[in-house]
């Protein structure tokens, strides 16, 4: 790996005995993991107890991870791990049925709807997932140019501050300061979506 | 926004990218409380670039929320990691390898990344117990006396790791040597060392 993970002080922190770090990593992750093993395993009931053992079985690891890829590459593996796992469980339990067994196939569409009422998920909370998504692109539209090119570069193309900095022809602590305050305006639109307080920051 | 939250948004804004120093990864980290205000600004951010990225990943942090407290529970029963040195790379720390004096700082955590390697390899393959009071050098003692205070705090994990009484890992160890492996092409003087061992070979060749 050659480029900086952003990562790295959470990582180290955690190694270093700050649970709170590692809980940091969690959060910013849970999201795309759960979506990983949603892709691999049909049962999405069984989602969200795979990821807790993801991050377990992570946090348990993370004295041992060096850096030689991202953190989240490697994060990533311990998932596809675990999820391999858990149908290899499922596969010597004799109450489970063979729908249940058989890995999630995307052009299924009938499963695909089922699995999307199955998981808890009631029609409302789809609306409310996909009111958040249109109010994080509608804020994105009334960004100013700037604020908008600096998160896109940051969020979507993924390049680092310094990199930004030499695109947007300006100092470093200028993309710092832009990303932010693209990330908090779009924040406020989403507050009320998400049940989060005006104070409640810090 | 007070001027005050605003400084520590921008500040967990910044350890979202990775682009925060090590002071105020600290003091961030040490703020942060499971369902707290600088948990609701983080979950925003990083729900923000997850549905930039990808629109099905704009779930509800109530889910999100209820996942962390489980968790939370779990990660309580597990013992204590303490495993440190750092061992990624980020862009913090590649910042600090390019200041003039990071080069000297290198060089003297060279030398004190051998002085510790001197102490390692002088330990009995028999030996199960790594002997703290031994130093050779300031370098060195300093570890040891890290070693110490490791070692007295309730449940932490030794730092170095060792099976059949033989050391296997060593984490502060690992650090000293990639801080000295990273300027491995210079010298004490300055000059590149691949330059002096072709001046002594070219020496030993006449």
């Amino acid at each position: 790996m050659n480029a900086p993970d952003a990562d790295a002080a959470l990582v180290d922190r955690t190694k270093a005995g700050d649970v709170k770090a590692f809980e940091m990593l969690v959060v910013k992750y849970q999201r795309r993991i759960e979506r990983l093993i949603g892709r691999m395993v049909r049962d999405v009931d069984l989602v969200p107890d795979i990821a807790q053992e993801t991050f377990i079985r992570a946090y348990r690891a993370i004295p041992q991870f060096r850096g030689e890829s991202a953190f989240y590459t490697w994060l990533y593996r311990i998932a596809v791990n675990s999820a391999k796992k858990a149908l290899m469980e499922l596969k010597r339990d004799p109450t489970v049925t063979e729908s249940a067994l058989a890995a999630r196939d995307d052009d299924d569409e009938t499963s695909r709807v089922e699995n999307e009422l199955s998981d808890g998920e009631t029609p409302e909370a789809l609306l409310a997932s996909k009111q958040i998504a249109a109010a994080v692109n509608s804020a994105m539209q009334t960004l100013s140019e700037e604020l908008r090119q600096a998160i896109t570069l940051r969020e979507i193309e993924g390049l680092s501050y310094e990199e930004i900095a030499e695109l947007m022809n300006c100092p470093i602590g200028t993309v710092r300061s832009r990303i932010f305050r693209a990330r908090e305006a779009i924040a406020q639109r989403l507050r009320p979506l998400l049940g989060t307080r005006e104070g409640d920051r810090w | 926004m007070p001027d005050t939250l605003e400084h520590e948004a921008e500040q967990l804004s910044a350890l979202a990218d990775g682009e925060l120093d090590p002071n105020g990864v600290a003091r961030t980290c040490a703020k942060w409380q499971a369902r707290g205000p600088a948990h609701a600004t983080w979950h925003a951010y990083h729900l923000i670039g997850d549905v930039l990225r990808s629109e099905d990943l704009a779930g509800l942090p109530r889910r999100d929320y209820v996942c962390l407290d489980t968790l939370r529970e779990k990660l309580a029963r597990e013992p204590v990691i303490f495993a440190p040195g750092t061992s990624v790379r980020s862009s913090a720390a590649v910042g600090w390898a390019r200041k003039p004096w990071a080069a000297l700082s290198a060089v003297a955590a060279g030398f004190g990344a051998v002085a510790v390697v001197l102490i390692v390899l002088r330990e009995p393959a028999g030996d199960s117990e790594f002997r703290a009071e031994k130093s050779a050098g300031p370098g060195a003692s300093a570890v040891a006396a890290n070693y110490s205070s490791a070692a007295s705090r309730p449940g932490s994990a030794p730092q170095a790791l060792f099976a059949d009484g033989r050391l296997v890992r060593d984490a502060r160890l690992d650090r000293y040597l990639d801080a000295h492996k990273q300027f491995s092409g210079v010298s004490a003087l300055g000059v590149p060392s691949t330059f002096l061992r072709g001046a002594t070979s070219d020496a030993s060749n006449r």
